[in-house]
């Protein structure tokens, strides 16, 4: 057992508790939490009392351990790219759980991500979630599979048109590529169901099963758009096959805000503090968050690791939140929202009595450039802790 | 004239002054302190106690050679046909409209360095100018500033599949043999009148005759010591850019003398010899008494968050008089500009910040930027 006192914790579930204490039990889970807990005889006591806690953030679209962060070509296992469509794969198979980039997600606070394919190909294949400290990624998984990526837009038109010279060439061709994969998902998933309704032998494909979960909604489909167009035809698309989806990126988002909000959608923002480098990330904002919420979009934050390297999310979180995006609203954009958007939200994303001990120490309150992250626990246990270089 | 009064001033060069005044005329700060008289003719613009810092100061960028938003059209900043092009000049591939510079002055940054890639191993030369919407010709505050030189992983990934150089040691000798060409080119010159003209020796000879320095692409460790090693083979002056694993070679650094340019913190592990960025080399080059000035290397961290570098570099220890210093004075002193920009001081340009808040604060806003007197971005907030 250890209990922890700090100045002020923030649940992101409930208020803020000044003078807050939380009791977490042996298999890492939070018993209890609030003021003036009793104390037993052989609970270890973390007495932090001028720190600030907030919950393990999570951090809902990344490519932490997939992107050869310092290692070069060898270690890029992000991206499928040879064929456009490629539902089969999962990024799990392809995730290096002792590469640097989990560490610096430790040190940026970042107890939970999701980990999905790169947006090469229109169909990019099966995202997970999972915490970030452990040795063996099964170990570390929360949930598997989390979501099946898509991608809109110049990345897909990059890779495949101007790199490869096949189809898709055009945003067109992308649009066209995914929807005829549902169809082909929905036929597959017809002719499933019959021959298991028969009783029949039965084939499975694997990137058809994939669309096919999509379809039935156990998976929600993540499209990468940036630009106002491709968020439409994304959206367009997931109405026509009733999908589950979320926008990643979202870029564009506040030039439609109101027809995005009417929809109440849920879209992944970020990277944030993003330079444009590609013609559709023209209109990147540091607005955006603040913009969309304001119109009714469910926002998470994003750090699109290593594209925005994660040890600075909380830094970004600041900055969203300097641009107008509410404070308690910025905190659950980092924290709850991204669990409930991954369907994780019984275990994390909150600091509440049955979830997991998840949380940061803060010097001070958040955002703010004096208070820096000392500390990472994930499960009751310290993942990280600052050293003075 | 214009006179800046109930200022924080954060004037870097000579410490922070409460309740100060700042007079420009003619683009020059003529006065300024706690107790000075404000001229009568001068037009009176009242801070409210906000804090004021020098126009901010990013010594090395692509802003207008890699537009924001435009794709391969507005990209201009490698001449990567062939790995020595010493003869290019950044000035003729700027585009002033980019609107990075726009953003540039929304964020308090009025000066910067803008250097060719490092695609090439000789990349061309690189500037100074001001963030103002005019021509670039109207914008130099010194052209050039250096030769930009790039060992390491780029040359050699860009070229080494077809052509030289595939790998550091021909990076370091195609460097060597045009300094050496250079200096014999110059020999000949000094003897006879007739010598034929070598337009690559040409481009280098203010480099050979110590009046630009070579301003150096280096990440790694064994990187660094090689530029070293090669311009003091030459007796050429030089500056390091990234200098990203410095802190591992300090005594070298340190023994040298060196001006670093360090960063962009903010980035990840893009490549194996950036693998140890962080932000450690800033501090401990704080520590030990290494010059050095923080950078976004625009566009890949946008500039927009120069001074946010300087806050997140006070995270991980290094002081807040520095993280200021590294964003402006530092920057200035690196370009060889100093004399004109860098901090609040008589006889220096009037290029200053009016901030909503403390600067490095994450949520404090700019609220004004003035570029030699002149407003050149207001939120609008009196």
């Amino acid at each position: 057992m250890l209990m922890v006192k700090a100045d002020i914790i923030y649940t992101v579930s409930g208020d803020p508790i000044n003078n807050g204490m939380m009791l977490v039990d042996d298999r890492g889970k939070i018993e209890d939490i609030g003021v003036d807990l009793t104390v037993s005889e052989n609970c270890e006591v973390l007495d932090i009392s001028d720190k600030v806690i907030i919950p393990g953030l999570i951090d809902a679209h990344t490519h932490v351990g997939m992107w050869g962060d310092g290692e070069g070509r060898d270690s890029y296992d992000g991206n499928e790219y040879l064929r456009p469509i490629t539902g089969e794969v999962r990024a799990i198979d392809g995730v290096n759980p002792m590469q640097v980039s989990f560490e610096g997600a430790r040190e940026g606070g970042i107890t939970t991500v999701q980990i999905l394919p790169g947006s090469g190909n229109p169909i990019g294949g099966l995202g997970f979630a999972c915490k970030t400290w452990g040795k063996v990624i099964d170990d570390m998984i929360i949930k598997d599979p989390t979501g099946l990526k898509g991608a809109m837009g110049e990345n897909p038109k990059r890779t495949h048109g101007k790199g490869f010279g096949h189809t898709p060439i055009s945003r067109m061709g992308v649009a066209s590529m995914i929807r005829d994969y549902f169809e082909q998902a929905k036929e597959y998933g017809k002719k499933k169901n019959l021959a298991n309704q028969k009783g029949e032998i039965f084939d499975l494909d694997l990137n058809l099963e994939s669309g096919w979960m999509a379809l039935e909604r156990k998976i929600p489909f993540r499209i990468h758009a940036h630009r106002h167009d491709d968020i439409l035809t994304a959206v367009r698309i997931c109405e026509e096959f009733g999908l589950d989806y979320s926008i990643e990126h979202c870029t564009d988002g506040h030039l439609i805000g109101d027809h995005l909000g009417s929809k109440k959608i849920t879209a992944m923002v970020g990277p944030g503090l993003s330079p444009s480098t590609k013609v559709e990330t023209a209109n990147f904002t540091d607005a955006n968050p603040a913009l969309l919420a304001e119109k009714g979009v469910n926002v998470c934050l994003i750090t699109d690791h290593p594209f925005l390297n994660c040890r600075y999310f909380l830094t970004y979180g600041a900055v969203a939140h300097k641009y107008g995006f509410p404070f308690d609203e910025t905190l659950r954009a980092m924290t709850l929202n991204p669990a409930k958007a991954i369907g994780i939200e019984e275990r994390v994303g909150s600091l509440e009595r049955g979830k997991d001990a998840d949380f940061v120490v803060l010097s001070g309150k958040p955002f703010k450039y004096k208070s820096v992250i000392e500390s990472t626990f994930i499960e009751g246990k310290q993942v990280w802790k600052r050293d003075i270089i | 004239m214009l006179t800046i009064i109930n200022a924080n001033l954060i004037t870097i060069s000579q410490g922070n002054i409460e309740n100060g005044k700042v007079v420009i005329n003619n683009g020059k700060i003529i006065d300024l302190g706690a107790d000075i008289i404000v001229p009568k003719e001068s037009k009176v613009y009242d801070a409210k106690g906000r804090y004021v810092t020098p126009g901010l100061i990013d010594a090395h960028t692509h802003v207008g050679i890699h537009e924001s938003g435009t794709g391969w059209e507005g990209s201009d900043g490698n001449e990567s046909a062939d790995p020595l092009t010493p003869f290019c000049s950044v000035r003729d591939g700027i585009n002033m409209k980019d609107p990075a510079f726009e953003s540039f002055r929304k964020s308090g940054i009025t000066s910067v360095g803008i250097l060719p890639g490092s695609t090439n191993i000789l990349g061309g030369t690189g500037l100074a100018l001001k963030c103002k919407d005019v021509v670039v010709d109207e914008a130099i505050i010194k052209d050039p500033v250096g030769m930009k030189v790039a060992l390491g992983e780029n040359p050699k990934k860009h070229y080494g599949e077809k052509r030289s150089p595939i790998s550091r040691m021909a990076n370091a000798s195609m460097l060597r043999e045009s300094l050496l060409k250079a200096r014999q080119y110059l020999n000949k010159l000094e003897l006879k009148n007739d010598v034929k003209r070598d337009p690559l020796s040409v481009a280098l000879l203010p480099v050979i005759k110590k009046e630009i320095p070579l301003i150096i692409h280096c990440h790694r460790q064994d990187d660094i010591a090689t530029a070293i090693r090669i311009c003091k083979e030459f007796d050429v002056s030089y500056r390091l850019e990234h200098v990203t694993e410095g802190h591992m070679i300090l005594e070298l650094i340190k023994s040298e003398n060196v001006h670093c340019c360090v960063g962009p913190c903010l980035q990840y592990g893009s490549k194996v010899e950036n693998r140890n960025r962080d932000f450690k080399t800033a501090v401990v080059f704080e520590r030990e008494g290494v010059s050095f000035c923080l950078t976004t290397d625009h566009p890949v961290v946008d500039g927009r968050n120069l001074m946010l570098t300087a806050s997140i570099a006070t995270q991980w220890g290094v002081s807040d008089e520095k993280a200021f210093e590294s964003v402006t004075l530092a920057a200035a002193k690196h370009m060889g500009v100093a004399e004109r920009v860098g901090s609040l001081e008589i006889g220096k340009d009037g290029d200053l910040v009016v901030w909503s808040g403390h600067p490095l604060e994450f949520t404090s806003f700019v609220d004004m930027t003035l570029i030699e007197g002149e407003v050149v971005y207001d939120r609008g907030i009196n």
